[in-house]
């Protein structure tokens, strides 16, 4: 780690698979062959990118640190940083900064089933945990992932959830909001679909991320069946700069979701004043 | 206690400007910290600069590092450190414990060396307030004694004809070396005791739904002023200048104030009216500050409550959430 934490590592992308048709998955390496080696961090948590004379932004891991060298990145072209981003071809440099921010609660999730609950890119963060557990099957138990999205077009990840789905002990539930002519699953926004599933909150956490509106209702539904507060994770956006708790914009309350956060329990965000108000 | 003749202060300023490089109280349109040549430069005649000295350490645009394209690869230049040795003159109790209050936000765990470079490499010679304070002048309730040398590494108190001289620091000593005759003696005058503003913090936070945040907003104009001038606001932004081909990453002051300040790309901003930045302001001075780093974060210079536009006053707002919050 580099002792000036606002002077980025330079990466190379390496690969680039398009996941929708505004979402892209970035496969970097980190120029520093020592450091893309040792560069370690935990699912959840998240990095700077820069694209050197548009800006920076944060983005969250998308690859597990199980799996060494590389460094994944799910991005959706919606701002400016993030437009640059896709006009970028395999062989160009970046900036990476990081591993920023905590990370889901791994101690606390041995032994248990976990269940992950995403809409749209969400997913992307929590690709990172669910590959994580997947690496070290024998430490958990079940795992069901409920994800939805917009259209059929924009579910991304779409070959690894059918690889997931077909793994013993777990079991993958698509929605999507509205279907095309292919789309035989089911229809239907993604906290009424998981109404329906309606799993059993026994010994199982549950984590959720997507758009704000989603993850609200989400943990609305988690609450009525059963699941305690401090068994619900979400993983929080916010406007953020420096990553590292002194630009002084990402806070709710007292927390910086970029050094505090990104990731949080209810239990947590109960306690904070305006944590339920995203 | 020592003390120096004021006819011979402008003679060791000038021996300092030798040896460092002097930064004091000047005219630049309004009083604020410039660098100076020598003593004669120096403003003495004011009761605080309008802008604080937090842009000596926290410059309101900072070039981080260049950038440039060569071949394939990029090259990263960080800017360099402070050339000289500083001596900042003249700052006011208050300003030297608001940078205390930023060492708490700029070291840690994360290092920020942009910032401690500029800290280390300067030597504050601080100036006791003179007494009756300004009109908007409030540290006392903030719990600071304006006659305190807490944050300098030297403090000259007014005593008429002289300065008595409290050297508190190593760095401090350095400077007065050899310049002091012992027969100078003198006596420090007694400090005011700060008035008790207990349980703000709980207060404060009680209010959070309170309406008086959307009332306080309604007269906000939102021009970030507050902000700008606050010794203790630190809130910046990092933004690249130039090309891809090449250019230089800047970190800009910002301001809570600003509407955009947290609007995301996707457009959804978790703070989307004056009510929600107005009480996000003082809810960082007076609960989230304490709460991270166990100390108010308001230093009651009253820069915000002078120079507001439409003439909101913290001291109202402080009354205000001591007299409506719950304990």
């Amino acid at each position: 780690m580099s002792s000036n934490i606002y002077l980025p590592h330079l990466a190379t992308i390496t690969d680039i698979e398009a996941q929708t048709p505004d979402t892209t998955m970035f496969r970097v390496i980190l120029e520093d062959s020592t450091l893309a080696q040792s560069f370690t961090y935990q699912p959840g948590q998240f990095a700077e990118l820069s694209i050197f004379g548009v800006g920076e932004c944060p983005i969250s891991i998308a690859s597990t640190p199980t799996r060494k060298g590389f460094l994944e990145f799910c991005v959706r072209a919606v701002g400016q940083v993030t437009n640059a981003l896709h006009e970028l071809d395999v062989g160009r440099k970046i900036g990476v900064r990081g591993p920023y921010g905590n990370s889901f609660p791994l101690p606390e999730l041995e032994g248990r089933n976990l269940l992950f609950i995403g809409g749209g890119i969400g997913l992307a963060p929590l690709r990172s945990l669910i590959n994580y557990a997947l690496d070290n099957r024998d430490h958990y138990g079940e795992v069901e992932l409920v994800y939805g999205a917009r259209s059929p077009q924009d579910l991304v990840f779409k070959d690894e959830l059918n690889s997931w789905d077909e793994q013993e002990g777990v079991t993958v539930y698509l929605t999507v909001d509205r279907g095309d002519e292919r789309w035989r699953g089911p229809v239907g926004f993604v906290p009424s679909f998981l109404r329906e599933i309606a799993p059993s909150p026994q010994e199982k956490v549950a984590f959720t991320c997507g758009p704000p509106i989603m993850i609200k209702l989400v943990i609305e539904a988690l609450e009525e069946m059963g699941f305690p507060p401090h068994r619900i994770v979400t993983t929080l956006e916010m406007k953020m700069k420096c990553g590292v708790g002194k630009c002084g914009r990402c806070n709710i309350g007292s927390n910086y979701v970029c050094r505090d956060g990104p990731v949080f329990t209810l239990e947590q965000l109960k306690a904070l004043p305006g944590g339920l108000e995203l | 206690m020592k003390t120096i003749k004021k006819s011979h202060l402008a003679e060791w300023l000038n021996t300092v400007a030798q040896g460092y490089d002097l930064f004091g109280p000047a005219l630049d349109g309004v009083v604020q910290f410039k660098r100076v040549e020598s003593s004669d430069q120096l403003v003495f005649d004011y009761a605080n600069s309008v802008v604080p000295p937090k842009n000596l350490f926290l410059p309101q645009t900072e070039c981080l590092f260049a950038f440039r394209r060569e071949g394939g690869s990029i090259i990263l230049e960080p800017s360099g450190g402070l050339e000289r040795e500083r001596v900042l003159f003249g700052i006011r109790p208050c300003d030297a414990r608001s940078l205390l209050l930023l060492d708490k936000v700029f070291n840690g765990d994360l290092e920020d060396t942009y910032y401690q470079e500029k800290r280390r490499g300067t030597t504050l010679v601080g100036l006791a307030c003179p007494s009756p304070p300004q009109r908007t002048c409030f540290c006392t309730s903030m719990g600071i004694d304006p006659l305190s040398p807490e944050g300098v590494d030297i403090l000259l108190t007014d005593l008429g004809d002289r300065y008595l001289v409290e050297v508190t620091t190593e760095k401090g000593e350095e400077l007065v070396e050899g310049l002091f005759l012992p027969s100078a003696e003198g006596e420090k005058p007694k400090g005011e005791k700060g008035k008790s503003l207990e349980g703000i913090e709980e207060k404060i936070s009680s209010l959070w739904e309170d309406e008086y945040w959307r009332e306080l907003s309604r007269r906000c104009l939102g021009c970030g002023i507050c902000t700008y001038l606050c010794p203790t606001c630190r809130c910046f932004d990092l933004t690249d200048v130039g090309s891809t081909l090449g250019g230089k990453r800047f970190r800009c002051w910002d301001s809570c104030m600003f509407a955009d300040f947290t609007r995301m790309a996707s457009g959804v901003n978790p703070r989307p009216t004056g009510k929600e930045r107005v009480r996000q302001r003082y809810f960082d001075k007076f609960s989230y500050f304490p709460e991270q780093y166990g100390v108010l974060g308001c230093v009651g210079c009253g820069r915000c409550s002078q120079y507001c536009p439409v003439g909101i006053d913290i001291r109202t707002i402080i009354n205000e959430v001591m007299a409506r919050g719950a304990k």
